[in-house]
């Protein structure tokens, strides 16, 4: 099945004064190796912890992730 | 390499170095069925146990002191969804193998050889618990 969930995590982090892994994790709960894994798109995050990055960034959750309904691809549960 | 990783890392390690030649040994030197309790045998699994239980409280003792900060984060998300999925795929081994020791040895084997058989599967159970473990966070490693 085609889609893809992509984030901007990344960009987000780069602008919140270049926040590292390591503190938004800590700010939501998860380690910096599942912060990683997210923001390669390896992971997909449950929706409490996608809500609690677009919280820590101040932003809706549609601007940390996007559905894209073309792309193949699969990342793990 | 997340702490997660290297405590399943050990474990497969662990049970490599441990059971591996215990298995080997047993497979080479068929002790007999009869004998029960058979002192021999009883003598090479409690070295087995006791070497394996060693070297995992070691190696555990190791990460803790090496990275202490890791070792105090309970699991996360993911850690949690990566044990669901290794421990669910550890379980139809050993329902399996409790099915094929328990139900068809017994017609024509017993001893040591079916003790041996339901420890295998106990073994192999844990290999692929930790090995879908480990597997599952190099996957996702970036």
């Amino acid at each position: 099945m085609n889609g893809l969930v992509t984030n901007r995590i990344r960009v987000l982090r780069f602008l919140n004064g270049e926040m590292s892994q390591v503190e938004l994790g800590q700010r939501i709960g998860v380690t910096r190796q599942t912060i990683a894994a997210i923001e390669s798109g390896k992971y997909s995050p449950t929706l409490e912890a996608a809500f609690r990055i677009a919280d820590v960034f101040k932003v809706p959750l549609v601007e940390v992730f996007t559905w894209d309904a073309n792309a193949a691809g699969r990342v793990d549960e | 390499m997340a702490y997660r990783e290297k405590i399943g890392w050990l474990s497969l390690i662990a049970m490599a170095v441990t059971f591996g030649p215990y298995f080997t040994l047993v497979a080479m030197h068929a002790f007999p069925d009869a004998a029960l309790p058979n002192v021999r045998q009883l003598f090479i699994f409690g070295v087995t146990a006791v070497a394996q239980g060693l070297i995992i409280g070691v190696g555990h003792l190791y990460f803790r002191r090496s990275s202490p900060d890791e070792a105090r984060i309970p699991p996360d998300e993911r850690d949690r969804a990566i044990m669901q999925r290794s421990i669910s795929s550890a379980y139809y081994v050993l329902i399996a193998g409790m099915i094929m020791v328990g139900v068809m040895m017994p017609f024509n084997s017993g001893g040591w050889k079916i003790v041996n058989a339901a420890l295998f599967m106990i073994v192999a159970a844990e290999v692929v618990h930790h090995g879908v473990s480990v597997a599952s966070y190099r996957r996702q490693a970036s």
